[in-house]
């Protein structure tokens, strides 16, 4: 069914009050704002085409999992070889599930975590592959729940959980790696 | 308990994410003053967020902002004629633009001499020409050739269906090399029409469709147009009159002219 509103007045509502929160999204996904602004520019249009399919509920978990499938096409069309990595999924998340048996059990220092400095953690986000990524970058960045990624990502909970843990065990890996290095 | 481990640490994690109901939240807490281990994970996970969200976070330009404005018409703004055709021109395109952007700066100009004969002899027809190949000029001047992105022929026909309610064959040509780069408008004699842009290589081919009847009486076939530096071939189908102007040859457009005719009629 069509809103009585016109779709500019929808788009306005629904999308622009989070662009922010998209580019951010889609800059972690891309690795650059300039690139991230291209997807979001895209991913604006699709919503705008798409205004209607928007059937109300979270506009910004809508908006969003536009956002990040754009940025995914972009990928695959401009740096394939970022994707390639990602291999097989299910292989990943049986990695991620089984992950805490054979990793060391402990991890750095909360300490060692808090005083991290910010080019070593984004550098250490960027060199997650994204289906890791991307789970921390929409809990920790944009701040949705868990329950919202898994409708997004359309993900059962318990992988967006396992994933989510698998990122944040590889980061601070990463980050304990950093610090003894420096 | 290896397999117990990865579920605390789960819950531990949900814990720090605040997804726990309050009843768990206890019974986990109560569990962790006991288990240092646990705490410590639950300590390096809270460290972690609050790093994370610390973060940086990339501004939304004016710039970019305005670009975005510019993606969609004012609220206020009838829906009809007030067509922008050139809404995006300022706009900074990379990314999928790049590669075409030498193609684009080269046509420009080969054009613009064209634009200039055709200019010269204006009788009415000719005006007609004229205001094409302007039109085609100007669409490679600008920085994206369309105002609607897509390769997809079902987004991109909807979307001039809604702005200037016509809405032509948009056909899928990628099997035979052509895709379709996306849509925009073109005022053309006073009237906004719809346009198709195609890419050949690094070659763009604009489609403009008018509706028959509203123009000068046209033979049926393909005739050719080309002035010097671009081509330009024309044909009707019954319903629409299409121009399809581009720089690359006239064997080739008459190709494009042929294989988009044959899409259109297999509709």
């Amino acid at each position: 069914m069509l809103s009585s509103k016109p779709p500019a007045e929808r788009f306005g509502e629904v999308v622009l009050p989070h662009l922010a929160d998209a580019l951010a999204l889609a800059r972690w996904l891309t690795g650059n704002t300039s690139d991230a602004e291209d997807v979001l520019q895209e991913a604006c249009l699709r919503a705008y085409a798409g205004i209607d399919t928007y059937a109300g509920g979270n506009a910004r978990a809508w908006f969003l999992t536009i956002v990040r499938n754009v940025a995914y096409t972009w990928l695959a069309k401009n740096r394939p070889r970022a994707l390639l990595a990602s291999g097989d999924l299910a292989d990943l998340d049986e990695l991620a599930a089984g992950q805490t048996n054979t990793d060391d059990p402990d991890g750095p220092e909360a300490a060692m975590i808090a005083k991290a400095d910010v080019a070593a953690l984004e550098a250490a986000i960027l060199h997650l592959q994204p289906p890791f990524r991307e789970v921390v970058v929409l809990r920790d960045i944009n701040g949705f729940g868990y329950r919202d990624i898994a409708a997004m990502l359309n993900l059962p909970l318990g992988t967006v959980m396992s994933r989510l843990s698998r990122a944040r065990r590889l980061l601070m890996m990463q980050l304990g790696a950093t610090d003894e290095g420096g | 308990m290896p397999t117990g481990s990865m579920d605390q640490r789960l819950l531990v994690q949900a814990l720090a994410d605040g997804e726990l109901d309050a009843a768990s939240a206890l019974a986990l807490e109560q569990r962790m003053a006991g288990d240092a281990a646990l705490a410590a994970e639950q300590a390096r996970i809270v460290a972690l967020k609050s790093a994370v969200a610390r973060l940086p976070r990339p501004e939304v330009s004016d710039q970019f902002k305005a670009r975005i404005a510019g993606l969609v018409p004012p609220p206020a703004a009838a829906p009809a004629i007030q067509a922008s055709p050139r809404r995006l021109a300022l706009h900074d395109w990379r990314g999928d633009w790049r590669a075409l952007a030498a193609s684009i700066a080269v046509t420009a100009v080969v054009a613009s001499g064209s634009t200039y004969l055709a200019t010269r002899t204006a009788t009415a027809p000719d005006r007609l020409i004229s205001e094409l190949a302007s039109s085609q000029q100007r669409s490679l001047l600008a920085a994206s050739p369309v105002d609607v992105a897509s390769s997809d022929r079902h987004t991109v026909k909807p979307w001039l269906d809604a702005k200037v309610g016509l809405s032509p064959p948009t056909v899928d040509l990628s099997k035979d090399g052509y895709s379709l780069v996306g849509g925009r408008i073109e005022v053309i004699g006073g009237r906004p029409l719809p346009a198709l842009v195609y890419r050949l290589r690094k070659h763009l081919i604009t489609v403009i469709a008018a509706p028959q009847g509203t123009g000068a009486a046209l033979p049926a076939g393909a005739a050719d147009l080309s002035a010097d530096g671009f081509s330009l071939v024309r044909w009707s189908d019954g319903t629409f009159t299409y121009w399809a102007i581009s720089n690359i040859g006239r064997a080739e457009l008459d190709d494009f002219a042929a294989h988009f005719r044959a899409a259109a009629a297999a509709e």
